[in-house]
């Protein structure tokens, strides 16, 4: 297994001559890209139930931030929630288990792709919900201080969520109390088939200064630039400078579900996509630093070789039984 | 007579109100250009244009707080919350401003305005996509909530809906979307508060509404192997119900059993058999059964859900018990 | 410190349908004297119940205001069932007690009365069994744990004529007769009852009692002659003197004696007491004033409870004989037939002209075997046909 703590030390400085910390961001990419494609080709099988959004193509993002938290910091993600949830430390059977409806699973197969949640490992939940992973990260922001963990709490969202009244409020709150808070937005351009521009006109950024939080918005397929600013920005926050904003420009390559045809968009949105999506970037800057084809290689077949035993594991799981199910909607008592 | 799908029954429901008063407008979350998640105001932008027919942020509390101004001021909103769930995020906008600008601002206006909020489980949507809330609106006095089951109630309840000078909670199943039924080709308005026998019988009663009228039905048919005649009631209308088809089903069966795919406790159901057990006390020649979806949340796994989810078996049991 | 809110209304307490005799398990509540916002003092009347015997007028155990009434006028509820809310304090006196110490410590609200003997019915069921006359009691149910549902009631009614004419004037009954109904029901149904019949020679009886009528003083019936030999026969052989609890039997000391009276309102048993040890004189008094009570409807509970058997004589009428049900909780009961003049075989064998009575002993077989009947039959007998035992007030 890929540890997160391996890189979450060191910095991924962008222009460093040490490919290793980029070789861990590059493989962590690696492993949520090939776990959402096995998704997709399970899904459309009909191996995984329900419905599954896939963040391929944004995975940067997730890995960035996951390579710079520690495990007492804690998270609060998003329906598109699989990277997020395998950056910070899910442990990849269990995960694949959850999505394919295991007993087993992180969550024992009640919640699913959308409400992958792991608390030993400090990931909040997904959520099919939009907008409302950011109050639960300034609750947690306010645990971590009332608490003096020296944690932050990092809620990922997407840019539809920026219309949510909650955004607003969570922005003031965590700015009113100083709260140990990261909001880091995944723009995609796109809040299911509407294009952004027809969502919303306040630019975050802009939004964040208002409330007087520092903000920057950077390109979010950079896995280097976004380690390197998380990491900045993490630092500041657990010294006591209360919340910051990240925006990370970014695109997402598949539908908003799976199955989702998208003929409301321009094919053209997606032509130069090998140009900026975020694995061919990292690996050329691999090879510049003189990481070898073979070496790219080679982890390849040890991600697959992960995510094939992940999926055998899942398919011969338990299914989950009713009554036990039942029979935890309250605490034990005495528990 | 011509084959329709319930969803577009109800987009044809939205076209004509909308061809017949300007002040209809639609809106909420790609409900425009997109046609809407499951297509239920597909063409609507095209045919009468940005002005009436708009796409929204992600707002919920907005779009419905927003549709109770409009419906102040002279328009006739139908706004669309994508999946009943979220409805959460907008009940201050339903139940403090919608459903009590009437009475408590001395009757001076009324507040015509749609929700359509698209309920139910069945394909492994999870804890967050599934639920069936009905019965929060039911109690909201100021409040219509329907529940069309069958095509033609889904085009004459939206018509009614939208009429209505009330706001009306619609209820959609989205597992009765693909539904298809032969229909006239002119089909009215269906009165609000109407039950509708959908399957006639003399020795037990089933009431229910929505999607579990189909699974009312199939245990129906269970039973009517057995010999038994089990008439089934689609309600249509949970606020203001249609007590008194109840009863007089019920005076002639002696039996009931009230069905539903929402949780039993506190339910639709709930009230229905308190109100049976009162007014309907010397009809009774057995108890009042329900049957509901168990008190836990919607799980994910199909294992689960199938557990779950009230089926035909679990409904001809309850009537056996009437029975019994 | 979080002060926890006042609160300045008074508490508000049970006021429950006592239970006024020791075999009482219902009331109806006959009347209400007092209605919601009434104050009353301690010892108001407040509200009427009528047993299945006898109308008791309900006093205030304290002072206090009704606020809420629960149970209307006409309306039957079990022993311990709240009839209404009120602001006074205690529980209502159970009259059947013995005597009780002035100060008394609160006692805990009665129970509410067993439903073992609730007919389990569904609401139509009972619909239909009301409509046409069918008792329920008497009905096997089908449904689980022996519900009656409607097609038994149906089932029933069919088998058995119905009881109620179709046509003809529909009579409302009161309270207490239905409650006399109620209560021969459900002797009939709960008491595994058997029948002695023998005959009494009674000519020196009415020679008896010609001669003691004659003296002047109370005049003594032929009834009170009877109710003395019982009383007399409950001396000698008190095994008799015994009725049915649950599982066991209840022994009496006192050789109590009811004593059936018909009224308009039905049949009604005041009880004399200790009859064995009473001297005819009084106990023809006695008899004559509990009659008269209970034809006036003023019979109090302590009138009709106690004792294990009863007489009911039906001879005015010219009837041969009788065989009464039992009054419960007691044991037995004696029917008495006319007396009729005969000619029976002298020691001889000549015909000789004799005045006989025929006595049927009705009694419980919990309590009572063919030979005890048969004693306590023959003890009565005995006494009859000796009428100046009658006089005697010991054994
Ligand atoms: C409160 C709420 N409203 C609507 C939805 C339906 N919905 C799910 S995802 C989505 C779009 C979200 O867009 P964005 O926040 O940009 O995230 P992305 O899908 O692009 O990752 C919508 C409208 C929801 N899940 N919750
Ligand atoms: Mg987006």
């Amino acid at each position: 297994m890929p540890s997160n703590n391996a890189t979450s030390r060191s910095r991924a400085a962008k222009g460093s001559n040490k490919p290793e910390a980029l070789l861990a961001l590059y493989r962590q990419m690696l492993l949520i890209r090939r776990t959402e494609e096995r998704l997709s080709q399970l899904f459309a099988d009909g191996e995984v139930p329900g419905f599954i959004h896939l963040s391929i193509g944004q995975e940067a993002i997730a890995t960035g931030l996951g390579a710079v938290l520690e495990r007492r910091d804690t998270i609060a993600s998003t329906h598109r929630g699989h990277g997020h949830a395998l950056a910070k430390g899910v442990e990849l059977n269990s995960f694949f288990q959850e999505v394919m409806g295991r007993e087993t699973g992180v969550c024992k197969g009640r919640g699913g792709s959308m409400h992958v949640a792991d608390m030993s490992a400090g990931m909040l939940g997904a959520n099919g919900i939009v907008g409302a992973g950011m109050p639960i990260a300034v609750g947690s922001a306010l645990a971590h201080q009332v608490r003096k963990t020296g944690g932050v709490a990092v809620v990922f969202f997407g840019d539809g969520a920026l219309a949510e009244g909650v955004l607003h409020e969570s922005l003031n709150l965590s700015a009113l109390w100083e709260l140990p808070a990261l909001f880091v937005c995944e723009n995609n351009g796109w809040s299911e088939f509407s294009p952004t521009s027809k969502q919303f006109v306040a630019p975050l950024a802009k939004l964040a200064d208002a409330f007087g939080i520092p903000a920057e918005t950077i390109d979010g397929n950079d896995v280097e630039i976004i380690a390197d600013t998380a990491g900045r920005l993490i630092s500041e926050i657990r010294k006591g400078g209360g919340p910051r904003v990240l925006e990370c420009i970014t695109q997402r390559v598949r539908g908003h579900y799976e199955g989702d045809a998208q003929k409301y968009r321009d094919p053209a949105e997606l032509k130069d996509r090998d140009k900026i999506d975020p694995l061919p970037r990292a690996a050329s800057r691999l090879s510049v630093l003189g990481v070898s084809d073979a070496l790219l290689a080679a982890l390849e077949t040890e991600v697959m070789a992960e995510i094939d035993a992940a999926t055998e594991a899942a398919r011969a799981a338990p299914l989950p039984g009713f009554a036990a199910a039942q029979a935890d909607v309250y605490t034990p008592a005495g528990a | 007579m011509a084959e329709l799908r319930y969803v577009r029954a109800l987009n044809q429901a939205l076209s004509d109100a909308m061809a017949a008063d300007p002040s209809v407008v639609v809106f909420g979350e790609d409900i425009a250009a997109a046609g809407g998640p499951f297509g239920v105001t597909r063409g609507l932008l095209e045919a009468y244009g940005a002005d009436r027919v708009r796409d929204t942020p992600i707002s919920e509390a907005t779009i419905v707080g927003a549709a109770v101004g409009a419906a102040m001021t002279g328009l006739k909103p139908v706004v669309e919350i994508m999946f009943m769930d979220f409805v959460a995020i907008a009940m201050d906008a339903i139940v403090n401003q919608a459903a009590k600008a009437r009475f408590m601002f001395g009757g001076q206006g009324s507040v015509p305005m749609v929700v359509r909020l698209p309920h139910g489980g069945g394909v492994s949507a999870g804890p967050q996509h599934s639920q069936c809330l009905e019965a929060w609106f039911a109690h909201i006095p100021g409040l219509k909530v329907v529940c069309p089951a069958s095509v033609a109630d889904a085009y004459g309840l939206m018509r009614a809906a939208i009429d209505d000078p009330d706001p009306v909670i619609l209820v959609e199943n989205k597992a009765l979307y693909a539904r298809k039924e032969d229909v006239p080709d002119d089909l009215p308005a269906v009165e609000i508060g109407k039950a509708r026998i959908a399957r006639p019988g003399r020795d037990a009663t089933i009431v229910t509404y929505g999607a579990a009228l189909y699974t009312a039905l199939e245990a129906a048919d269970t039973l009517a192997g057995e010999g038994v005649e089990v008439e089934v009631i689609d309600l249509r209308s949970l606020q203001p119900w249609d007590e008194a088809a109840v009863l007089e089903s019920l005076s002639r069966t002696h039996r009931l059993v009230v069905a539903h795919e929402a949780v039993e406790a506190f339910g639709v159901g709930a009230e229905i058999a308190a109100r049976m057990a009162d007014i309907g006390f010397d009809e009774l020649d057995g108890p009042i059964v329900r049957v509901g979806a168990p008190f836990m949340p919607v799980p994910f796994a199909k294992t689960l859900e199938q557990g779950y989810l009230p089926d035909a078996g679990r409904i001809a049991d309850a009537v056996r018990k009437t029975l019994a | 410190m979080p002060s926890s809110p006042a609160n300045n209304a008074p508490a508000l307490t049970d006021l429950v349908m006592p239970k006024l005799g020791l075999t009482m398990t219902e009331g109806v509540l006959a009347e209400w004297k007092a209605k919601p916002g009434d104050s009353v003092s301690a010892g108001t009347v407040i509200f009427v119940v009528e047993t299945d015997k006898i109308a008791n007028e309900v006093e205030a155990p304290s002072a206090g205001t009704i606020a809420e009434i629960l149970v209307q006028t006409g309306e039957t509820v079990p022993v311990g069932t709240p009839v209404a809310r009120w602001t006074g304090k205690g529980f209502i006196a159970d009259e059947a007690d013995a005597p009780r110490p002035a100060v008394e410590a609160p006692k805990p609200a009665p129970l509410p009365a067993s439903t073992g003997d609730r007919v389990r019915a569904t609401p139509l069921a009972r619909r239909i069994a009301k409509a046409q006359g069918v008792d329920l009691h008497a009905v096997a149910g089908s449904g689980p744990d022996g519900r009656i549902k409607a097609a038994d009631v149906e089932a029933a009614a069919k088998t058995a004529p119905a009881a109620s004419p179709t046509e003809g004037e529909r009579i409302a009954l009161s309270a207490k007769y239905l409650a006399m109904v109620r209560r021969v029901v459900a002797a009939k149904r709960d008491i595994p009852d058997f029948q002695v019949v023998r005959t009494a020679d009674v000519g020196a009886l009415l020679e008896l009692r010609r001669q003691l009528n004659a003296v002047g003083g109370p005049k003594v019936s032929v009834n009170d002659m009877v109710l003395k030999a019982v009383g007399r026969a409950l001396l000698s052989l008190p095994r008799a003197n015994r009725i049915w609890a649950e599982d066991a039997h209840i022994a009496f000391a006192a050789t109590d004696v009811g004593m059936v009276v018909n009224s308009e309102d039905g049949l009604f048993i005041p009880i004399l007491r200790d009859v064995g040890r009473l001297p005819l004189d009084r106990l023809a008094v006695d008899s004559a004033a509990a009659a008269a009570k209970a034809r006036e409807g003023r019979l109090a509970a302590g009138d009709i409870t106690g004792g294990a058997i009863s007489v009911s004589n039906l001879g005015m009428f010219g009837a041969k004989a009788l065989t009464p049900i039992i009054s419960p909780p007691q044991s037995a009961i004696l029917g008495i037939g006319a007396v009729e003049r005969l000619f029976r075989p002298d020691a001889e064998g000549k015909p000789a002209l004799r005045q006989e009575m025929t006595l049927t002993l009705s009694c419980d077989h919990r309590v009572y075997d063919g030979v005890l009947a048969a004693r306590l039959l023959q003890a009565v007998a005995e006494a009859l046909e000796a009428p100046h035992s009658l006089l005697l007030t010991e054994g």
